[in-house]
């Protein structure tokens, strides 16, 4: 079975249910519940040690879950962070993948031909690996995952350590070239813009659980919870115009971006710091709409910072005295 | 210095004259040389792929005792050897002193550290990241190796251009396990020895020439094999 035998497959095909994995005696990751469709690419985000990496080796069936469910139609196939390739050339190395992955030697060539035009770097087929750039590796690297058309295909960090420009044109590449493959996909990524560039569905992982799975525009509306909006960097700081504290209260609302409308918020202000004197004002109430609680020892003049915390990314309060 | 011009014309006068003795010797160590490092390569090469690519405790303890056996002493082996042919010794019932298979043995023996050393370090060169993808790939263990092995073609063509050079050179195991019997186990480096015993300097030095040219001969043949075509066209990456 390949990716292209999967197309309108009913089921998941991949499935984790309540799965725990370990690495030595500690817990990495815990009861994650996953659905992979065929042809859906799903982005994991994630900090550091959160598990992304974890997750990624479990789905390639390179470590068994603990505890949980698992399942998954077809082979799954790991295209690694290291784009390590092998003294031959650029054609020969994609070959090479699809010998690993077991395809009759006849059938090689033109797959790893067309691998190679997905990714716009069939014009390097007959280059040596040793003479390519970061980015051009990189797309050999992908273009090997590619051509072996696995039921889910698994890359790790497929941009990693590569420069802002080479960064910038693989990401829209890979994304075209994606959607024309129709694979199941899973990219665990550490930009969120190449998240949003990439996905279907948007998997947060904080330590080890999966703390968020949505499509972009459900998380960039409602994150499920506010360290998923903090992380997913929908906070921002807005600086009060000088003089407006005389008021003991101060109502802010929040104006959602010009192409949302005011139902599609679910951000709130979640405090209010006076800067000058380093001490934090409370904030009561956690809707669209906040106030000083206490303004006893702030003086017109004195600057403060309101944060905000919620969906639609960086709203402009106004104020309503 | 007129040892040297005299071997030389000894040299040049034996090797047009295609005396047939020397042919005998060229041939036994040949036989000797060659074989012996097939042997060790067959033994020795799955060892070094365990060692180069393998990540297990006491590995390292392993490639230490590897790299000792790097300097393992000729004429020990050869006189370890030689106590275990002698008919009472556990492999005596196989009739091995004093033949030519005897002195295979005991330079398989000095080969395969060689082999095992070397090999495990060219193979330990390999980039991880490439066998860790083949991995990652679902390929199978053989296949990981097969790339490895040829990913390190270079450092392995070293490890057998030393084994097959120490084959052609060594004489402390030929003369112990195999009596440097003249026309049956006796080698061009035995055979310069013996010359040199028998003060016959000039055909001691003229076989030594012989040998050295012989030498030349077949590690020039494998480091054009080393530095093959396709390395030099497609290049190394990492």
């Amino acid at each position: 079975m390949t990716a292209a035998d999967l197309a309108g497959w009913p089921g998941p095909v991949a499935h984790l249910a309540d799965v725990e994995v370990r690495r030595g005696r500690r817990t990495v990751l815990h009861g994650i519940d996953l659905e992979i469709a065929a042809g859906e690419t799903v982005v994991v985000l994630g900090p550091n040690g959160a598990g992304k990496s974890t997750l990624l080796q479990t789905l390639g069936g390179i470590l068994p879950p603990a505890s949980g469910r698992m399942g998954m139609v077809g082979r799954s196939a790991t295209v690694l962070q290291d784009a390590g390739l092998a003294r031959r050339s650029v054609r020969a190395n994609v070959e090479l993948a699809l010998a690993w992955w077991g395809v009759p030697r006849r059938e090689r060539r033109a797959r790893a031909d067309a691998a190679l035009e997905l990714l716009r770097a069939g014009h390097l087929a007959r280059r040596p690996a040793g003479a390519l750039s970061g980015g051009e590796r990189r797309r050999v690297h992908l273009a090997r995952g590619l051509a072996v058309r696995p039921e889910l295909l698994l890359l790790d960090e497929p941009f990693a350590g590569l420069d802002p420009d080479a960064h910038d044109r693989l990401t829209l590449d890979l994304a075209t070239a994606l959607r024309e493959a129709g694979t199941a996909v899973v990219v665990v990524v550490h930009e969120r813009r190449d998240a949003w560039a990439l996905a279907d569905r948007i998997g947060v992982l904080l330590d080890g659980r999966l703390a968020a799975l949505a499509t972009p525009d459900e998380l960039e509306v409602a994150p499920p919870t506010e360290e998923v909006a903090r992380f997913l960097g929908f906070t921002g700081e807005v600086r009060l115009p000088d003089g407006l504290l005389l008021a003991r209260e101060i109502d802010l609302a929040l104006v959602p971006p010009a192409d949302r409308r005011p139902d599609d918020l679910d951000a709130r202000v979640e405090q209010v710091l006076r800067r000058e004197h380093g001490r934090r004002v409370r904030v009561a109430g956690e809707s669209c709409s906040a106030w000083v609680e206490t303004t006893a020892d702030v003086a017109a003049g004195e600057q403060v910072v309101v944060r905000i915390v919620g969906g639609a990314r960086f709203p402009t309060p106004t104020i309503r005295t | 210095m007129r040892f040297f011009l005299d071997g030389l014309a000894e040299a040049w006068r034996i090797v047009i004259g295609g005396e047939p003795w020397l042919w005998q010797l060229v041939t036994v160590t040949l036989k000797v040389s060659l074989i012996s490092t097939g042997a060790a390569i067959v033994l020795g090469l799955p060892l070094a792929l365990l060692l180069g690519l393998g990540r297990f405790r006491g590995r390292g303890a392993l490639m230490v005792v590897a790299n000792a056996g790097l300097g393992l002493p000729p004429v020990l082996v050869g006189l370890v050897f030689a106590l275990l042919m002698f008919p009472e010794a556990p492999l005596g019932r196989f009739h091995l002193l004093f033949t030519l298979n005897g002195v295979i043995i005991a330079q398989t023996a000095l080969a395969f550290p060689v082999i095992v050393a070397l090999g495990a370090a060219a193979l330990r060169e390999v980039p991880a990241g490439l066998l860790d993808q083949a991995r990652a790939f679902h390929a199978s263990r053989f296949r990981v190796a097969a790339l490895a092995v040829r990913e390190a073609r270079t450092g392995l063509l070293a490890a057998i251009i030393a084994a097959v050079g120490s084959g052609l050179s060594e004489v402390g195991a030929v003369v112990l396990v195999g009596g440097n019997i003249e026309g049956l186990d006796q080698t061009l480096a035995s055979a310069a020895l013996q010359r040199v015993e028998a003060a016959r300097f000039a055909d001691g030095l003229a076989i030594g020439i012989v040998l050295l040219g012989l030498i030349l001969i077949i590690t020039a043949l494998l480091t054009i094999v080393q530095a093959g075509r396709g390395m030099r066209r497609v290049g190394w990456s990492s």
